[in-house]
C-alpha cells in the first residue's frame, strides 16, 4: 500500500472511462450505418467494467492466505458488449441496403441515451482526475518534509 | 525505525491514512463497476491497533460498508461520501506531515542548542 498505487488505481479508471466515451462516440457516429463488415446494420456497443486487485502479487497472497481480504483496486474494460435489440426498419426502396420488400434496417441508437452515458463517463473521469490531484498533493507534502 | 515516540505514532497514523486514501480512490475508480460494494476500514479500531503495536500498522482490514443505497446494478458507491472522505483524508495526512516536520524542527533546535 502506498500513495503511488493510488495513482495507478485512478489511472486505470481514467483509461476505462475514456474507453467508454470512445464507445459512445462510435455509437453516435454510426447511428445511420446500415452496412458493416459483419453484414447488417451497426449494432450499439456497451462498455462492461470489472474491478480487479492492484497487483498480481497481492492477488497471489490473498489466494494463499484465507484471512487476507482481497483489496479492491483498479478497474478495467473487460468486454464491449453488443446491444441485442432489433434494428429499426424504414421503408426506403431505393436504398442499396434495402431488402426485397424495400425495408432498410437502421441501428437502434437513441441519441439521448448515448448523451447521458457520455455525461456519466465525463463526470466519472473528472472525479478520478480530482482523486489524482489529491494523491499528488499528499505525495508533494511528504516530499516537503525533506525541505 | 523512528527516532522519537511521537514520530513512531505519526508513522502509524500516516500509514493508516494513506491506506484509507487508497480505498477511497479504489471506490471512486469503481463507480461504474456493476456489483461493486463500497470498501472502507474501521479507522478508530485500526488506529488503536496501530498505536498498540507502537509502529506502522499491519495491513488494515477492509470491509464492505453497510447502509448505502444500492443502485439496480448492485453498485453502492456514493459520490458525496467518497468526495468528503477524500478531502478528510487529505487534511488528516497534512496534519500528520506537519507533526513530523515540527518534530524534526524540535530535534534540530536541540542539536543547535536552542539557537
Amino acid at each position: 500500500m502506498s500513495l503511488f498505487s493510488t495513482l495507478e488505481i485512478s489511472g486505470s479508471a481514467l483509461a476505462a472511462e475514456r474507453a467508454r466515451a470512445d464507445i459512445v462516440a462510435a455509437n453516435l457516429a454510426n447511428a445511420e450505418t446500415t452496412h458493416t463488415a459483419e453484414g447488417g446494420p451497426f449494432r450499439r456497443k456497451m462498455a462492461v467494467f470489472s474491478g480487479s486487485g492492484t497487483t498480481a502479487f497481492r492477488l497471489l497472497l490473498a489466494g494463499y492466505n484465507r484471512l487476507a481480504v482481497r483489496t479492491p483496486g483498479a478497474v478495467r474494460l473487460v468486454q464491449v458488449a453488443e446491444d441485442t435489440t432489433a434494428p429499426v426498419v424504414r421503408y426506403e426502396p431505393g436504398h442499396p441496403d434495402a431488402n426485397p420488400s424495400g425495408f432498410v434496417a437502421y441501428p437502434n441508437i437513441n441519441p439521448i441515451q448515448e448523451m447521458v452515458d457520455l455525461m456519466g463517463a465525463v463526470r466519472a473521469y473528472q472525479l478520478n482526475a480530482s482523486a489524482v490531484t489529491a494523491s499528488k498533493q499528499m505525495i508533494q507534502q511528504s516530499l516537503d518534509i525533506l525541505k | 525505525m523512528a527516532t522519537t515516540p511521537i514520530l513512531q505514532l505519526v508513522q502509524g497514523f500516516l500509514g493508516l491514512v494513506s491506506s484509507r486514501h487508497e480505498l477511497i480512490t479504489a471506490n471512486m475508480a469503481n463507480i461504474d463497476t456493476p456489483g461493486y460494494r463500497t470498501q472502507d476500514i474501521d479507522f478508530r479500531s485500526e488506529l488503536h491497533r496501530a498505536m498498540d503495536n507502537g509502529g506502522p500498522a499491519m495491513t488494515p482490514v477492509s470491509h464492505a460498508v453497510s447502509g448505502l443505497l444500492q443502485r439496480p446494478d448492485g453498485n453502492d458507491v456514493n459520490l458525496d461520501r467518497e468526495g468528503l472522505l477524500l478531502a478528510e483524508t487529505q487534511m488528516q495526512y497534512q496534519i500528520g506531515v506537519q507533526v513530523v516536520r515540527s518534530e524534526f524542527h524540535r530535534l534540530l533546535s536541540a542539536i543547535n542548542e536552542g539557537k
